[in-house]
């Protein structure tokens, strides 16, 4: 008995070490990077580029949710972007709302969207991936043939004289620390060890007594609401939304390729990728703005074959001891 | 109302041809390679430029741009299969990575074609003599007519070829069965290297048809045709290349028959439903053959 309370003692304590590290950590990284983006309309730097940085933090960490964390690819991730996009832009123009008091109504339009789409949860890897590439073709065409007295046709919508560019950036950056708040939070719940058993064997989960159908529907959701909420915040900001650019494929092909450049089912992965993207892409638009969409092409095809598990994942692959520090 | 019904029938038959071909390639790929590619659309839309830089600056006919564009695009898909397909197999999830790095092809490929060919569409000439035929009480374009011939032809040889030689015998084993065919001493590698060859060829042969086909294309028209090959190939069976072959022909007279009765833009929406539909009540498409893993 004696034995084995002195084995374990010195386990917990460093389990305990381990974890404070963790969380001392993703404090100090979170803290770091909201002090940053506090300061970025004080010193009036860039904003729309740290604006559109935010807004690719946040899309890729909730996209994490469901490819890194639960196993799908859903590569019509732009439907939530884009029903939350005229969500707002409808509410604030038809209805009269104030866009603060429209945007949770963003929000919840993606969950909803999200539950719509639930029953494609039971199917995996590419049978997933093509229908949801199908049902995001299908949202925006609906929208499209919408009456124009509601989505305003193919023109769409202008949210007329109530941009604010500061109040909007700050929502943005309340967003996303809510959606790094909530994934720090999934990866260490019972939820997110769920979420992980079942994408690596929903059977063996299933025999363990995790409930797999309501645990993907968790998952599903949570990556559902945080890009309707981003689609809103963007009409706001750009005061402009039509379907075109609201069900843009690139959207969604800019969320996995930041996601997985930065490397799946790991808390700082699509951070990472997204900032060092983001960046990348900057300097190459304003360099070579011609061969921009040429050179993200290269990008991915090169990302594929040569860091398929991206930046954070090589990392912890090379050194696995540093998974337990790393969030 | 009848004449147009009918009119839907053989135009439906005619642009049903086309997509069974886009359905064919796209399906030995996906079969043979575990490939899902989403650059198809650009390679076929490559071949459409081929033909028309053919046409316009050396004032080569459509059809002659047929064998042209075939040994093009087998030779350059044998090369972008040495490029891309090795280290990709050493990826967690080569199928789903592959969907990604095919993403990133395409955006590569349209901007290519953008950068050479600017944003407008574009159209080949070319007229036949007699510029249309009679079809029984319907009038068909003979460039559509003459599409038409070429598709059956490449659809007979390649389904003698798939049925009938021992290479198309391997080919369609590998789909079945990747690992039992390498027991029987059959060089796999070769084998795929071949088989992207020769989708990429089929892709760029397809390419040319659509020239001829469809009034106009430009270097975005590539996504498109990608998503009518995905609906082909689901509603067919994910590599099934006999599914893809029918499964082609049913979506080209649905559609055609639906933009006789339907707004053209509910007529899309019916593809993409079909599409859904078929994967979430049949996934093993019409036909319901399934693919061994």
């Amino acid at each position: 008995m004696e034995l084995e309370g002195n084995a374990a003692a010195p386990r917990a304590a460093e389990r305990d070490s381990a974890r404070r590290i963790y969380f001392t950590l993703a404090a100090i990284i979170g803290g770091l990077v909201s002090v940053y983006f506090v300061l970025v309309p004080v010193f009036g730097l860039n904003l729309a580029f740290h604006f559109y940085l935010m807004l690719w933090i946040t899309m890729a960490s909730a996209f994490n949710v469901a490819s890194g964390f639960s196993g799908y690819m859903p590569f019509g991730y732009v439907a939530f972007y884009g029903v939350g996009a005229f969500t707002t832009a409808i509410l604030v123009q038809k209805l009269g709302f104030p866009v603060l008091a429209a945007l949770p109504f963003s929000g919840i339009a993606g969950v909803v969207l999200g539950l719509l789409f639930a029953p494609t949860l039971r199917l995996s890897g590419i049978y997933f991936a093509i229908v949801s590439l199908a049902l995001a073709s299908i949202c925006r065409l609906i929208i499209t043939n919408m009456p124009e007295e509601i989505t305003g046709g193919s023109f769409g919508l202008q949210l007329g004289s109530r941009a604010e560019p500061v109040l909007s950036f700050y929502v943005m950056m309340l967003v996303m620390l809510l959606a790094l708040g909530t994934i720090l939070w999934l990866s260490r719940s019972r939820l997110g060890k769920a979420l992980r058993a079942v994408r690596d064997d929903a059977e063996a989960a299933d025999m363990m007594g995790v409930n797999v159908v309501r645990v993907r529907l968790y998952g599903w959701l949570i990556a559902a609401f945080f890009p309707a909420l981003c689609g809103g915040i963007e009409a706001w900001y750009t005061n402009v939304v039509d379907t075109e650019t609201a069900f843009n494929t690139l959207t969604t092909a800019k969320t996995v390729i930041y996601a997985v450049a930065g490397g799946l089912g790991t808390v700082t992965g699509p951070i990472v990728g997204a900032i060092g993207m983001v960046w990348l892409d900057e300097l190459i638009w304003r360099q070579f703005p011609r061969v921009n969409l040429l050179i993200l092409g290269i990008a991915t095809i090169a990302l594929v074959l040569f860091l398929p598990r991206g930046i954070v994942g090589t990392l912890l692959r090379r050194r696995p001891q540093w998974r337990r520090y790393i969030p | 109302m009848e004449l147009l019904v009918l009119n839907g029938l053989v135009n439906g038959l005619i642009v049903g041809g086309v997509y069974a071909l886009i359905g064919l390639s796209l399906t030995l790929l996906y079969g043979v390679l575990r490939i899902v590619n989403f650059a198809h659309g650009e390679f076929v839309i490559g071949g459409s430029f081929l033909a028309y830089v053919l046409f316009s600056s050396l004032g080569l006919a459509p059809l002659l741009a047929l064998p042209v564009a075939a040994i093009t695009f087998f030779a350059a898909g044998w090369l972008a299969y040495y490029v891309l397909i090795p280290r990709l197999a050493r990826s967690d999830d080569p199928e789903i990575m592959s969907f990604l790095m095919m993403y990133g092809l395409s955006l590569a490929l349209a901007a290519v074609m953008l950068l050479m060919f600017e944003a407008d569409s574009r159209s080949i000439d070319y007229a036949f003599t007699p510029i249309s035929m009679k079809v029984g009480p319907i009038y068909v374009s003979t460039a559509r007519i003459v599409a038409f011939g070429v598709t059956i032809v490449i659809s007979a040889a390649l389904a003698w070829f798939l049925y009938r030689t021992l290479p198309g015998k391997a080919l369609r084993a590998t789909i079945m069965n990747r690992e039992a065919i390498q027991i029987v001493g059959v060089d796999v590698e070769k084998l795929s290297a071949f088989a992207f060859a020769l989708a990429t060829g089929i892709a760029g042969v397809t390419g040319v048809l659509i020239a001829l086909v469809f009034p106009a294309f430009n270097a975005f028209s590539g996504a498109e045709y990608s998503i009518i090959g995905f609906i082909v190939v689901v509603l067919g069976g994910l590599g099934n290349p006999v599914g893809a072959l029918i499964a082609g022909v049913i979506y080209g007279l649905a559609e055609q028959l639906a933009t006789v009765f339907l707004p053209q833009a509910l007529a899309q929406i019916v593809g993409f439903g079909i599409l859904v539909g078929t994967i979430l009540i049949r996934p093993t498409g019409i036909l319901g053959w399934r693919v061994q893993r």
